[in-house]
């Protein structure tokens, strides 16, 4: 799915976190939004599915597959999450129930937007978690049982199982050790890949941008500051917001690399 | 549905296992069982009193002695089991309707109402239950429906209280955030999101709330607006013979002991319900899910 950004401002309490901001995602386009904590990445997110808080004032337009969302209606809005857009969040541990089992937490999205029989609902959720490399015994088991890694995985999963158009993944890696890190934007990239899928990938590092997205859009005190292909962003950044993220990517990567061969 | 049942299963033997809940499911077993009973069998009719033979001793004809108007002190407690259940259940139901309500308001409001709804459930809670319950009698007369009006209203407002702070931590945390953005709706985060993750606070609460309804059941007995006089219940009693405590001690022994059981028996329920029910804390709800 497209999505449209054009002259987005979101202000709260009188002051500015996003300001004149345009944004394009074409269908099946890999695109990435990065810049520092604070910097309204997440903001931007949010004014996507129209999840913002109550007391934010938003201008501009944002058209999702052809629709407007900005003052758009809940109901109007309602397909839009975990239909056609899905999320995957940065805090896996947080981001899933400690109370629902794999089963649950998968499935929820089908059962809000399906009819399905719940015996449909299993075996499609089995289907999802094999394609995020997980066995079916983690189905009854908690969030609390499973690694980080995993946790992530059945992130994606509960993103992905709905076949969404577009995919939202604000710091998926985050909160990752580097390897797994490494496997979850290469698991994230194929599966939004092979079902065609377009994603906005939100990140505060360079290096995993670089995997995860062909183009992106560098972030800085809620405005966009440099725009482009992601690799020449990275080989050549024009701006100094773009130039310390790239540095602190290169030093990152290093000790990575380092302990790579520990 | 099967899952649900074979959960329940497992919740109920993971409370089997300790000496605390084992004592707990055997009192409330028995309080169902007599209430039942008490229906269709006592062992003398309640109207039945005999004048020769008042405050007598435990005998082999009444269990646990007579009362003052010469009535089986066992048959009357027993009949009175029913009522404090109903009273009991009905308190709960009052309660956590009405407390449930005031946190989904306080969750799913904006800030100013949350924080203006701490102060109005506060000022609301400090009216004492015995007063509430003296008002309603005014216009309804003793019954054990002012019982659970006035309880429901004061323990709903407690519950509320006691509930909002891990509410709105579930409200806030990422995993509902996770449930809004795949597309739930506010009832159903409300009630699949939030409320599942306040259940250890919940069960403790709402059954400490059907112990205290007996004891206020007593208490409001008592002082005349409880149950109606010639409804039997435990408070009714002990109303009829805590006059006479320091002439015949063991009348006033056997319903006091009756209510001091049962509520040791609720408290613990809810005690061993919450570690049986949370996942974290029962492993066996892990591996038998």
């Amino acid at each position: 799915m497209s999505a449209t950004i054009r002259d987005l401002n979101i202000s709260i309490g009188g002051r500015t976190i996003v300001g004149d901001v345009d944004m394009d995602i074409a269908d099946g386009e890999r695109v990435g939004l990065i810049g520092s904590s604070g910097s309204g990445k997440s903001m931007i997110a949010k004014a996507m599915m129209g999840l913002l808080p109550a007391t934010a004032r938003v201008g501009g337009s944002i058209e999702m597959g052809g629709r407007q969302v900005v003052d758009a209606s809940d109901i109007d809005i309602a397909d839009l999450r975990g239909r056609y857009v899905g999320m995957v969040f940065q805090n896996p541990a947080a981001a899933l129930n400690p109370v629902m089992t794999v089963a649950q937490q998968v499935g929820l999205p089908l059962y809000l937007h399906y009819d399905l029989t719940s015996a449909e609902r299993t075996e499609r959720v089995g289907a999802m978690l094999a394609k995020v490399g997980l066995d079916e015994d983690v189905l009854p088991k908690y969030p609390h049982e499973l690694s980080g890694g995993q946790q992530q995985r059945v992130g994606i999963a509960t993103a992905l199982v709905t076949s969404p158009h577009l995919i939202i993944a604000d710091e998926p890696t985050t909160a990752l050790d580097s390897i797994t890190q490494r496997r979850i934007v290469d698991l994230l990239t194929s599966l939004v890949d092979g079902a065609g899928a377009s994603m906005l990938f939100i990140t505060h590092d360079f290096a995993v941008l670089h995997r995860a997205t062909t183009r992106c859009y560098v972030l800085e005190h809620g405005g966009i500051v440099e725009s482009g292909a992601t690799a020449d962003v990275l080989s050549s950044p024009q701006t100094g917001q773009a130039r310390r993220l790239v540095e602190a990517a290169r030093k990152l990567s290093l000790a990575a690399k380092e302990t790579d061969h520990v | 549905m099967n899952g649900r049942i074979r959960t329940l299963r497992i919740v109920a033997r993971s409370m089997w296992r300790r000496a605390s809940g084992r004592y707990a499911l055997v009192v409330m077993g028995l309080w169902l069982l007599v209430s039942a009973v008490s229906l269709v069998w006592t062992p003398y009719s309640l109207l039945a009193t005999d004048g020769f033979d008042t405050w007598g001793s435990p005998s082999s004809s009444h269990l646990l002695g007579t009362d003052g108007v010469g009535a089986d002190v066992l048959s009357w407690l027993m009949a009175g089991s029913r009522t404090n259940l109903v009273i009991a259940v009905l308190t709960v139901v009052v309660a956590a309707a009405f407390g449930l309500l005031l946190v989904a308001a306080m969750v799913s409001c904006n800030s100013a109402f949350s924080s203006a709804s701490v102060v109005v459930v506060d000022a609301l809670i400090s009216i004492p239950t015995v007063l509430v319950a003296l008002i309603l009698s005014v216009p309804f007369g003793a019954s054990a429906a002012v019982i659970v009006a006035a309880c429901g209203f004061a323990y709903g407002l407690n519950l509320a209280r006691i509930l909002r702070p891990s509410a709105l931590l579930a409200a806030r945390s990422a995993y509902v955030e996770s449930a809004i953005w795949s597309g739930a709706s506010p009832i159903r985060v409300f009630f699949t999101h939030i409320m599942p993750n306040t259940l250890p606070v919940l069960s403790v609460q709402l059954s400490m709330s059907a112990g205290t309804s007996l004891l206020a059941e007593a208490g409001l007995t008592y002082l005349g607006v409880g149950v109606g006089s010639g409804v039997p219940s435990w408070g009714h009693s002990l109303t009829t013979s805590v006059r006479f405590i320091s002439i015949y001690p063991l009348a006033v022994v056997w319903p006091g002991l009756v209510v001091t059981l049962v509520v040791i028996a609720l408290n613990l329920f809810g005690d061993t319900l919450r570690d049986a029910i949370d996942p974290l804390t029962n492993p066996a709800l892990r591996e038998a899910a």
